[in-house]
């Protein structure tokens, strides 16, 4: 789908993105997350056509971004982090001028429009002035025109920004649904919470350079994020203990009363072999839990690590 | 090109919209109007008897120039307003990037700015017309040189308009860049003449109508030749046609040649707004220019 090869863009001295090498692959939700200045909006930008890189290549669904930009704009719709308005313009204008900008015809972007409208939950509006909207309202609207021209890429550049809890909820559920529908979404956000529940992929960036990047699951394994185990150990603590220690590739974080945490690189079918094996050495077990990997602390890991360095 | 263009219509159906577009209108007409009652006023007052109605007649038939004059200086003044923010305007209203990443070309963009404002300016005029008929009660115009008028005031309502447009794509906030857009027309109406002053100064009046090349692309002085065809019926008397005869360089014969000047100089206009055009399409193109 998009594939970034050694992507570099200099503003004199200062490099905002260095080396970024990433691919998205056909129907992911990426999540681009890096502190301010980290090089998102940029490395955007560059994707959408609205900067030119200083070296470097793009390609997304197999067109060069070299070749013929017009071409890869056909590709992505655009939301970016401001919704600018025009004053006196219709919800149903809106649509049909930006459907007109790529070369649509009317009577398409009119049964077209209807239908995102409906996505979107805005079919009641749009014979509302656009600058009569709510700023949750202008943001699906947006989305909606960035959809018009069925694009396969969407690319959001801090969508939730500035949003109330019900807007953000409800952009959530609208970039849900587009993806389960087969779109590929790049979003940039700082709400990381919400970023962990939506996306399947993530990249990390930081002083313009892609630190990680990948599916959601993998990079917390990595990081030993993600295989934190609590097991509730009733009776025969010692048998527990040593059962665990049989295995390879498993840590014994910490022993308590009643509590044994242990680290691993597993997979669920090798977690689960090693509590029946403590379950069949005679340990007595009330109870085991993992520890979901959090993407707010595995950020803090990679970009306070970042930091130092 | 222009046929659809999705930014003219959208601009002229927001801009039918606003109630400023009315009183633009209301404002521009009510302008006309008064220096139509002044310069019939001043008509009537330099009448010093019954018997000097032949020459009261004769002022009568410089109504219509007076009235297209005054409409050529308005239309120069409002366009820098109009163009010079359609572009920064667009930044600051923070729609521009969306509209880069459209299928339009930066061209098309920049053509659907510069033809909204002159469509705009052309309504004003058009509403005028009812106005400047009064004209035709007393002569000295015909429905051919309406007709020539409205074609040069477009001509020159778009190189004004392009001026405006290529400082928009300049200048980020819109009150700089029309000042920058005044500035430009400055340098093009009056600082083209300098060249011909400081040759008379050098020469000691010799040669006063030396470089009169570079007022081709002075829109001062492709009108000065067609007010004085509208007037006299004739190229002849014109100052440009004098200072050609009195100045021998290269074309200067042939520009001499009835009416030539003014054509050439038209297309010569006409190919600056072009360029102009280009280079703020260029300018607004992310992927071309400079690497920042």
């Amino acid at each position: 789908m998009l594939y970034i090869t050694n992507l570099y863009k200099n503003y004199g001295s200062f490099q905002a993105v260095s080396g970024l090498t990433l691919h998205i692959p056909k129907g992911d939700l990426f999540g681009f997350v890096g502190p301010n200045g980290a090089g998102k909006t940029t490395t955007i930008r560059i994707v959408c056509g609205l900067l030119k890189a200083t070296a470097g290549s793009i390609q997304i669904n197999g067109i060069p971004a070299s070749d013929d930009y017009r071409e890869i704009k056909k590709c992505i719709g655009y939301v970016p982090d401001f919704f600018g308005v025009y004053d006196n313009l219709k919800v149903k204008e809106y649509m049909e001028f930006y459907g007109s900008m790529y070369g649509m015809y009317t009577r398409d972007i009119e049964n077209l429009s209807d239908d995102l409208l409906d996505l979107v939950n805005l079919r009641d509006k749009k014979d509302v002035y656009v600058d009569s909207l709510s700023r949750g309202m202008k943001q699906r609207l947006c989305v909606a025109r960035a959809l018009l021209h069925n694009p396969t890429l969407l690319i959001l550049d801090e969508p939730s920004s500035g949003l109330d809890p019900r807007a953000r909820v409800e952009m959530k559920e609208l970039l849900m649904n587009l993806n389960q529908m087969g779109k590929t979404i790049i979003i940039s956000s700082h709400i990381l919470s919400e970023l962990s529940e939506m996306c399947n992929s993530i990249g990390i960036m930081n002083h313009g350079r892609l630190i990680t990047a990948g599916r959601m699951e993998d990079i917390m394994m990595q990081l030993g994020n993600g295989n934190k185990i609590h097991v509730s150990v009733k009776a025969n603590m010692d048998v527990a203990v040593r059962t665990v220690q049989e295995f390879a590739g498993v840590q014994i974080q910490s022993v308590m009363e009643h509590e044994l945490t242990i680290v691993c690189n597993c997979s669920d079918e090798e977690i689960s072999g090693m509590i029946g094996q403590m379950i069949y050495n005679g340990a007595v077990l009330s109870g085991f839990n993992r520890e979901e990997g959090n993407l707010e602390s595995l950020f803090m890991q990679l970009t306070g690590g970042e930091e130092n360095a | 090109m222009l046929k659809g263009n999705p930014i003219l219509k959208k601009d002229l159906k927001v801009t039918s919209r606003s109630m400023r577009l009315s009183w633009g209108i209301t404002a521009y007409e009510g302008i006309m109007l008064l220096i139509l009652i002044f310069s019939l006023n001043i008509f009537e007052n330099l009448s010093t008897s019954f018997y000097d109605a032949e020459n009261y007649y004769s002022r009568l038939v410089t109504l219509f120039p007076i009235l297209s004059i005054a409409q050529i200086v308005i239309v120069g003044l409002i366009i820098p307003i109009m163009t010079a923010s359609s572009i920064s305007g667009e930044k600051e209203r923070q729609t521009f990037d969306i509209m880069l990443t459209t299928s339009m070309t930066p061209f098309a963009i920049i053509a659907g700015k510069l033809f909204s404002a002159v469509s705009r300016v052309l309504l004003f005029v058009l509403a005028s017309i009812p106005l400047m008929s009064i004209a035709f009660i007393y002569g000295g115009m015909s429905w051919l040189t309406l007709f020539y008028f409205l074609i040069a005031v477009t001509l020159y309502a778009c190189f004004a308009g392009s001026i405006g447009i290529l400082s928009s794509t300049i200048c980020r906030k819109s009150i700089t860049a029309i000042i920058l857009s005044y500035a430009i027309n400055f340098v093009i109406y009056a600082l083209t003449f300098i060249p011909m002053v400081v040759a008379d100064m050098v020469t000691r009046g010799s040669s006063m109508y030396d470089f009169p090349l570079l007022l081709l692309i002075n829109p001062v002085m492709f009108f000065e030749e067609f007010y004085t065809w509208v007037i006299t019926g004739s190229f002849e008397d014109s100052l440009m046609n004098q200072m050609l005869n009195s100045y021998v360089g290269p074309f200067t014969g042939l520009l001499a040649r009835g009416g030539t000047w003014m054509f050439v100089s038209g297309f010569v206009i006409l190919g600056i707004t072009l360029l102009f055009m280009l280079w703020s399409a260029r300018r607004i193109n992310p992927l071309h220019g400079r690497k920042k």
